[in-house]
């Protein structure tokens, strides 16, 4: 697990001047000075050091060789996994990694605000505006590598943003034109058809519109995401994407209030939104609002196994692409494997003690760290 | 076996559209001769056809059934005529996801 | 004292609900089957019926939401339910923009077998009356290269086509040529017996993609008895011609169709057995074609509605009982009427058509240049009905062919939504007009339904298909089925 945001230990940088600041990493001294002036200096033990860049971190202690003057920040070693090409943001004595580039599950949260109140939010909605984090990706997007492949925007609700997010992605499109972008939205915005002519309108060459669908019937999906009338916006935000050809994918939380109308829904989706993208099924975190809803949401895996593999098959008859996420690999039936990802953001997944035994582990996603923290199936059997 | 019966429906409770429909439906096995006087019941006059097999009061209280489906039927297409309407324009003027 | 609100919270508080346009029929005892316009269905109890239309189904019935989620009922601010039923009906009714897709060429009315309840192929070497010139061939492929669809298909028929094989090679390379410009995509298909099939012939169909549809009805015997030829060898010249063909032009490129005669009945194992020995992974239980070959024959009159749908279902036991044991094998005429029932496309296959296939499905060209909406009309036709004759290529133009009072008034009226009987049946988004079929058996287009064997026939299969998908397995064979996998 990744300490992706803490207090930093020291920094030389003048009392007054704590507004944030966006640095790319870099971990190569030899950089030409017109690139050197635009990047952080990533000191670690060994590494030669030269002068000239914009900044400088360091481990622990002030080493001896950091050039004089040079602005710098001290940090722990939980951030010793800091790399080249990685973006971070330091001000108010803190530093937050932003983009990591050995990561292939990036992330930008674009805001903390929300439409809807989800029972399993992993990421609770908070009533303060929040304009600065759309300011702070702005930036973003133009210190991220070029060769990035592929990246996440979420929220929150980033269509909250409204022409903010459009503006977003246009930049994006624009900075990262070998990106593919992931997106995370209710879809509630899209039922207006102006909003949703805006976002075909970016044309992005390679976007992707993840919306979650928890049933097919309208009062449970309200009932688990706490909005009345969500399910017929977001429907009607779907058909709207794709009128206009936008790339769509449904999202599925499957837990004690989804998982008896799984087959239902996929059905419903064979014979109403036959032309969405890819159907994502996705295990339950025990993170946020999860934890308050334990004994309304949690449900064994284990229990729901076989219905999991009817949806699969459903789906896959019906020709729709379908993945199932955040699983562990021996709580999925053998029809629902050909589907089975192993998903769990790199910094997010552990193995239980049972694991050590089993022979497909490095096939298998294992858990969240907070499933090993807050309970998980007592049916994982490792495989022999 | 075969007899003739005379049925007198009130025409509040069933409508005329409606007996007709079901005594269509019976055109292969029943004679139904239907009319009906200003303000009075609907008279439907039933004679199995000649050659038949099954037993006319079976088919008798199948018609009767079928009556009570048929003025079912006609209170849904009544209710649902608009919308219907609605539904075959909207899918006809609309631009379509799959070509 | 949570933050969160209960499921109820999310309930209709009022309990008002409109429906939404359906249908019902009774199919069991204390069972009613209720369709709507985009060919979904549901279960409900009579009580349970009677409630829902009466406005008093509960909220929390399970039914309730069953009905709100397939589209039977929708809550006052349910809009997404209104725009979705309509993109379904829209998708069901695309097909009737499509035009004219399937060509049928009538190459040839002389044949090498005389099939009982064939009346119209001929025995006789006199090649220049029943064969096709190449002027009016010529003149056809002007009618086909106009069809505003972008897909083609050219389907040579007979009698025997092959009969008349210079003609074809001469179309093929013709509307290739031609399709140098019009860029369109075009198919070939010969319906044949393979009973004259060369090695020429067959290398011919590779070179230019030609699908070969040939006819098998079962075992030797069945086979030879339903479709003589001197020598009595119809069924052992396919088996060498299809493995040939096999061979030369591609396994799949060989389909095989089955005529259920009247020595059929009885023996539908025995014909699905050959299918199977033969490597076919699916057969088509067709019921005998009532139009120009059989009606006015012996044939037709000897077995019903009634002993085909006995037929038909002992054959579908069995097929079921072989995919679930994993031999996959699909029967075509259920797929046809399933891919209604289970999905938001219309397959298209011209009888089950709604309005009528003819004329905007397929269109005929016979050997002598009259046009027809029909293979079917076509064989009227030949019995002497011309009801269903559109015009002649060289007598009429285009136009006046595409706007005959006899296609425009067989679709019209063919709309079964406006067909007494049809317009209420709950299987009717799943079933099919047939205006010809009508027209041939009882003199006019609607045929009255109660006594229409093409209705007994329909009522029969849907009955069957709705019952055994009850069954999980069963229903997911089914599934695959209707999406082709
Ligand atoms: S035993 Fe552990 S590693 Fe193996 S499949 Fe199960 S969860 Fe995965
Ligand atoms: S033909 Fe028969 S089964 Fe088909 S729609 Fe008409 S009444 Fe129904």
């Amino acid at each position: 697990m990744l300490t992706l945001s803490g207090a930093v230990l020291a920094t030389n940088a003048s009392k007054g001047d704590t507004k944030r600041q966006l640095f790319s990493l870099s971990t190569n001294p030899n950089l030409p000075s017109p690139i050197k002036s635009q990047k952080a200096f990533l000191v670690s033990s060994g590494n030669e050091v030269s002068d000239g860049f914009r900044h400088y971190i360091v481990f622990n202690v002030k080493p001896e060789r950091l050039p004089n003057e040079a602005p710098y920040t001290i940090v722990g070693d939980e951030f010793r996994y800091f790399g080249d090409k990685d973006v971070v943001a330091i001000g108010n004595g803190r530093i937050r990694c932003l983009y990591r580039a050995s990561s292939s599950h990036n992330s930008i949260l674009l805001t903390e605000q929300c439409n809807n109140y989800c029972l399993m939010c992993s990421q609770p909605p908070k009533r303060v505006s929040d304009p600065w984090l759309l300011e702070e990706a702005l930036e973003l997007i133009r210190l991220i590598p070029r060769e990035t492949q592929s990246l996440g925007i979420t929220g929150g609700e980033p269509t909250l943003l409204g022409d903010g997010l459009i503006e977003l992605l246009r930049l994006t499109r624009n900075w990262l034109p070998h990106t593919s972008v992931h997106l995370l939205s209710n879809g509630r915005a899209f039922a207006d058809a102006q909003f949703a002519k805006k976002y075909a309108a970016v044309s992005h060459h390679d976007l992707m519109l993840g919306i979650p669908v928890y049933s097919c019937d309208p009062t449970r999906h309200d009932y688990v995401v706490q909005a009345r009338g969500a399910f017929d916006e977001t429907i009607r935000g779907i058909l709207n994407l794709k009128q206009l050809n936008q790339r769509v994918e449904i999202r599925v939380v499957i837990h004690k209030q989804t998982y008896q109308g799984l087959l239902d829904l996929a059905e419903f989706i064979a014979r109403n939104l036959l032309f969405v993208d890819h159907v994502a099924l996705m295990g339950l975190e025990t993170t946020g609002f999860t934890r308050a809803n334990m004994d309304a949401l949690w449900i064994d895996p284990a229990e729901y196994k076989g219905e999991l593999g009817k949806t699969v098959r459903k789906l896959r008859n019906y020709g729709i692409r379908a993945s199932v996420y955040n699983h562990p690999l021996c709580l999925v039936n053998s029809d629902a494997e050909q589907c089975y990802v192993k998903s769990i953001s790199d910094w997010k997944n552990e193995y239980a003690p049972e694991c050590t035994m089993c022979s497909r582990r490095n096939e298998c996603g294992g858990f969240f760290l907070s499933g090993i923290q807050y309970g998980y199936s007592k049916h994982i059997t490792p495989f022999p | 076996m075969a007899g003739s019966l005379v049925l007198e429906l009130d025409s509040h409770i069933y409508r005329l559209e409606a007996v007709q429909k079901a005594a269509y439906r019976f055109i292969d096995r029943l004679t139904v001769l239907i009319s009906e006087r200003d303000g009075g019941p609907i008279v439907c006059e039933i004679e199995p056809i000649a050659g038949g097999t099954t037993l006319f009061d079976i088919l008798l209280a199948d018609f009767k059934r079928e009556l009570l489906d048929q003025q079912l039927r006609s209170k849904i297409k009544a209710e649902t005529e608009p919308v219907r309407n609605l539904i075959l324009a909207y899918a006809f003027s609309r631009s379509g996801l799959q070509q | 004292m949570s933050k969160f609100q209960r499921l109820d919270f999310y309930r209709s508080q009022t309990g008002r609900y409109h429906l939404l346009p359906f249908r019902f029929e009774r199919v069991g005892d204390g069972e009613v089957v209720v369709t709507n316009s985009a060919g979904e269905f549901a279960y409900l109890t009579p009580g349970k019926l009677k409630a829902l239309v009466s406005h008093t189904l509960p909220v929390t019935d399970p039914d309730y939401t069953l009905l709100r989620s397939r589209h039977f009922i929708r809550e006052e601010d349910d809009a997404a339910s209104l725009e979705l039923l309509a993109l379904k009906v829209r998708t069901r009714l695309s097909r009737l923009r499509d035009f004219t897709n399937l060509h049928l060429f009538v190459v040839t009315l002389r044949c090498d077998h005389s099939c009982h309840y064939c009346q119209v192929s001929r025995k006789t070497e006199d090649k220049a009356a029943f064969d096709m010139t190449p002027e009016t061939a010529s003149k056809a492929l002007d009618f086909v290269f106009r069809s505003p669809n972008n897909a083609v298909k050219i389907e040579f028929q007979g009698g025997e086509p092959l009969l008349n094989f210079p003609l074809i090679r001469h179309i093929v390379l013709d509307a290739e040529s031609r399709n140098l410009d019009f860029k369109k995509n075009l198919q070939f298909v010969i319906s044949t017996t393979l009973s004259l099939a060369t090695d020429t012939i067959l290398e011919f169909c590779r070179d230019h993609n030609i699908h070969l549809s040939s006819s098998l009805d079962g075992p030797e015997d069945l086979h030879n008895k339903n479709r003589p030829r001197p020598g009595r060898d119809s069924h052992a010249r396919f088996v060498e011609g299809l493995s040939r063909a096999r061979d030369m032009v591609g396994y799949d490129s060989v389909s095989a169709l089955m005529t259920t005669s009247p020595a059929s009945i009885g023996r539908v194992r025995d014909i699905i057995d050959e299918y199977l020995r033969l490597g076919f992974g699916s057969i088509f239980l067709r019921h005998l074609s009532p139009y120009g070959f059989a009606l006015k024959t012996k044939s037709f009159h000897e077995y019903n509605a009634e002993t085909w749908l006995d037929f038909y279902r002992e054959g579908m036991d069995y097929i079921i009982a072989l995919n679930e044991s994993g031999t996959r094998f699909v029967e075509h005429y259920s797929a046809l009427v399933l891919t209604k029932m289970l999905t938001s496309n219309d397959p298209g296959f011209i009888d089950l058509m709604n309005p009528s296939g003819a004329g905007i499905a397929a269109i005929v060209f016979n050997y002598d240049g009259d046009v027809y909406a029909s293979d079917e009309s076509r064989m009227l036709h030949e019995m002497g009905d011309s009801s269903f004759r559109l015009g002649n290529i060289h007598k009429n133009t285009y136009e006046e062919v595409f706007t005959s009072d006899a296609l425009l008034s067989t679709l019209e009226d063919s709309f079964t939504l406006s067909i007494p009987m049809c317009a209420d049946c709950a299987f009717e988004p799943w079933c099919g007009a047939d205006p010809v079929y009508h027209h041939a058996r009882y003199g006019d287009i609607l045929g009255r339904k109660p006594e229409s064997e093409f209705c007994k026939r329909m009522m029969g299969t849907i009955k069957y298909l709705l019952n055994a998908m009850k069954d999980a397995q069963t229903r997911e064979i089914f599934d695959r089925w209707v999406n082709k996998c």
